[in-house]
């Protein structure tokens, strides 16, 4: 498990790397957490994100609150069809913006 | 005298001219030709005339007659008549004539010149024109009720007269008719009890089909019905239901035989398609009522039990109308019995029958029809619920099936009264679900931390590919063994890492059963629940997930030890 932080056309691209499970929701939480906090819209790369839980997709609807109290921009990019599957049973795949690629997510209003 | 002999009786008269009155060699040989005559043909109206055909002839009479009671106005009619002028269809009083004294008394009556008789009924010469001289009279008689009689008059040889030594050969043909009269009754009566046995026995047939086919075994539920007459006021049901349950009943209405019967069918009927889509047995139960209430006969009810066993979670509600407390057999040996929660169906209308839940944790629930509890031993001391205890208790070796067989066994060779019908109900986990053959793919006893739950993942994922599961339900089951792996990690221990998890997954035919037990305090299953996802935040999403997962998850009692059994279902088909 792994996880980088770039800048990337004004905005904070956020990339996970391999299972998001409760043994790395702790981390994942401190860069999501850490990243919205900055007052830059924040894009979560999950291209490689293989597995992700309900820890730690609870993180990722914790870092989306945060940046909507601060009017900030926080979107999802390639997310995998068995991440999405879990979104849609939490309903947070109305919630959240979802972009199918980084470039995408660039272009948007994110 | 000048009565001319008709056709028939003439030939015959020429047949066995040879024959001399009181021949008995003579009359043997006609009785066994009549006997057998009468033996063949169950035409009573058809044998009798020619049976008094061949009297007549053989006594050399001039003209005879049959009469038999009408059993409706206790008159003698005339059924047969040899003579010229027939006399077929009169009527007689008991009390008049030769032939009403002859049946009155049940013995022969002889009127050997009627000259010289004063009880002579005139009328019937007076109707036929017919001049009587002499008349000789024998008994019809079947176990000495009297059938009637037969009269032979006025002999062809002679002064008219019969003599003394006609009355025995009359006699003797008369006993033969007798005995074909009532055989030919009793064979009518045979056929008309033939056809209501054998409408008996479709009936009985048509109701036993109405209980449920055998189920495969071992199945968690097992009944029998044993009805004390061929149709039964007993029944059950069982009727296996989506995600593990099975709805099961047993009833009783009040009153035996074919009205009992009619109730029966229509209520275990109604019962079937209601237990279909109602899953609350008190409000099936208070449908059922309703129905009952109006339109059965005033005074007919029915005590009935209406349950729904969640096998998986080992649970099962009950709601019972006036009927038998169940009797909860527990694995330490001891009874409790679970008593009505309402009066019987059909009595008046009313709202819902109050619902019982009983979680069965490993032990058997017994219901049954009070035929079971009231059989009686050869010294008239009924079986009880005490003897029925007794006798659930020398069976708890053998299967759930095994049991209701040797119970109702032993019963059936008690004075049974009334129906038997008994219900068991099996919590034992070897045959929870009704699982056989159960192929255990992955058994795994792991540390309750964090960093083990990567390894889980990946044991689950090839355990459950190695059943041939698509990607996605492998992933539903990873995910929902992670999530309950949490669930024990977090709030089970609490964060504390010495914990342990034992985690089997097993193949039972088209499902796979997933068993996760952890061995820290026990958790409130009612406290464990999925959030409401209107509510946007974080956490709280995993036992919704799970639910999402698997087809059903719930908690078991653990056979033995503290802790939790959290048992999920997973359709892989």
């Amino acid at each position: 498990m792994s996880h980088t932080v770039r800048e990337e056309r004004g905005s904070l691209v956020v990339s996970f790397e391999g299972d998001v499970d409760l043994e790395y929701s702790p981390t994942a939480r401190k860069v999501l957490l850490d990243a919205v906090s900055q007052d830059r819209n924040v894009l979560v790369d999950l291209s490689g994100v293989s597995y992700i839980d309900s820890s730690g997709v609870a993180n990722l609807v914790e870092a989306f609150q945060i940046s909507r109290e601060k009017g900030t921009g926080f979107a999802l990019v390639s997310v995998s069809a068995e991440a999405l599957r879990v979104f849609g049973l939490a309903r947070l795949d109305e919630v959240f913006t979802i972009h199918e690629s980084l470039e995408d997510g660039l272009d948007g209003d994110a | 005298m000048s009565e001319a002999i008709p056709e028939p009786a003439m030939s015959a008269v020429k047949d066995s001219s040879h024959l001399a009155s009181g021949d008995f060699a003579g009359a043997f040989a006609l009785l066994a030709e009549m006997t057998q005559g009468l033996a063949e043909s169950l035409d009573i109206d058809a044998t009798l005339e020619r049976a008094l055909e061949r009297i007549v002839a053989h006594l050399d009479a001039v003209v005879g007659s049959l009469w038999l009671i009408d059993e409706e106005t206790e008159d003698l009619v005339c059924r047969a008549s040899v003579g010229s002028r027939p006399i077929t269809g009169m009527r007689l009083p008991l009390t008049q004539g030769v032939v009403g004294r002859c049946v009155r008394d049940n013995r022969c009556a002889t009127v050997l010149d009627v000259e010289k008789d004063s009880e002579f009924a005139r009328e019937v010469d007076e109707q036929s024109g017919f001049v009587t001289r002499s008349i000789l009279c024998a008994p019809l008689s079947f176990s000495v009720r009297p059938l009637g009689a037969i009269q032979i008059v006025n002999k062809r040889s002679d002064d008219a007269c019969f003599s003394e030594s006609d009355i025995h050969p009359l006699r003797v043909l008369a006993s033969s008719a007798a005995l074909a009269i009532a055989n030919a009754r009793m064979a009518a009566a045979a056929v008309d009890h033939e056809r209501v046995r054998r409408e008996l026995e479709l009936a009985a047939e048509i109701q036993q089909n109405l209980l449920p086919s055998p189920l495969p075994r071992p199945f968690p539920i097992h009944g029998v019905n044993v009805p004390a007459r061929s149709m039964s006021g007993d029944f059950f049901d069982i009727l296996p239901l989506e995600g593990g349950r099975i709805a099961f009943c047993l009833g009783d209405v009040s009153g035996k035989g074919m009205n009992a019967a009619l109730l029966m069918a229509k209520t275990v009927s109604l019962y079937r398609c209601l237990a279909k889509t109602i899953d609350r047995p008190g409000r099936l139960l208070s449908i059922l009522n309703d129905e009952i209430f109006e339109t059965a006969t005033r005074g007919m009810f029915v005590t009935m039990v209406a349950g729904v066993y969640e096998t998986r979670a080992g649970r099962i509600r009950l709601a019972n109308a006036g009927h038998e407390p169940l009797l909860r057999h527990t694995r330490s040996g001891e009874f409790e019995a679970i008593p009505a929660g309402a009066p019987p169906l059909g009595i008046a209308r009313r709202g819902e029958v109050p619902e019982t839940e009983v979680q069965l944790d490993g032990d058997s629930l017994y219901t049954f029809s009070d035929g079971l509890t009231e059989a009686c031993s050869k010294t008239g001391e009924q079986l009880g619920s005490k003897g029925l205890q007794r006798l659930i208790a020398r069976s708890t070796h053998l299967s759930l099936a095994g049991r209701v067989d040797a119970i109702i066994g032993f019963v059936k060779g008690l004075e049974l009264r009334d129906d038997l019908t008994l219900l068991a109900i099996c919590g034992d986990c070897d045959c929870v679900d009704g699982r056989v053959n159960a192929e255990c793919v992955l058994a795994l006893r792991i540390a309750a931390s964090v960093d083990q739950l990567r390894k889980i993942r990946e044991a689950v994922r090839e355990a459950v590919e190695s059943c041939g599961c698509s990607a996605e339900c492998t992933a539903d089951v990873v995910m929902a063994v992670d999530e309950a792996c949490q669930n024990v990690i977090r709030h089970a221990y609490g964060g504390d890492p010495g914990g342990a998890i034992e985690l089997m997954i097993e193949r039972c035919g088209e499902d796979l059963v997933i068993s996760l037990r952890d061995f820290a305090r026990k958790v409130d299953p009612k406290k464990v629940k999925p959030r409401d996802l209107d509510e946007i935040r974080p956490g709280g999403l995993g036992t919704h997930l799970i639910r999402e997962m698997v087809d059903s998850a719930d908690f078991v009692r653990p056979e033995s030890g503290e802790g939790n059994l959290l048992r999920m279902v997973k359709r892989i088909r």
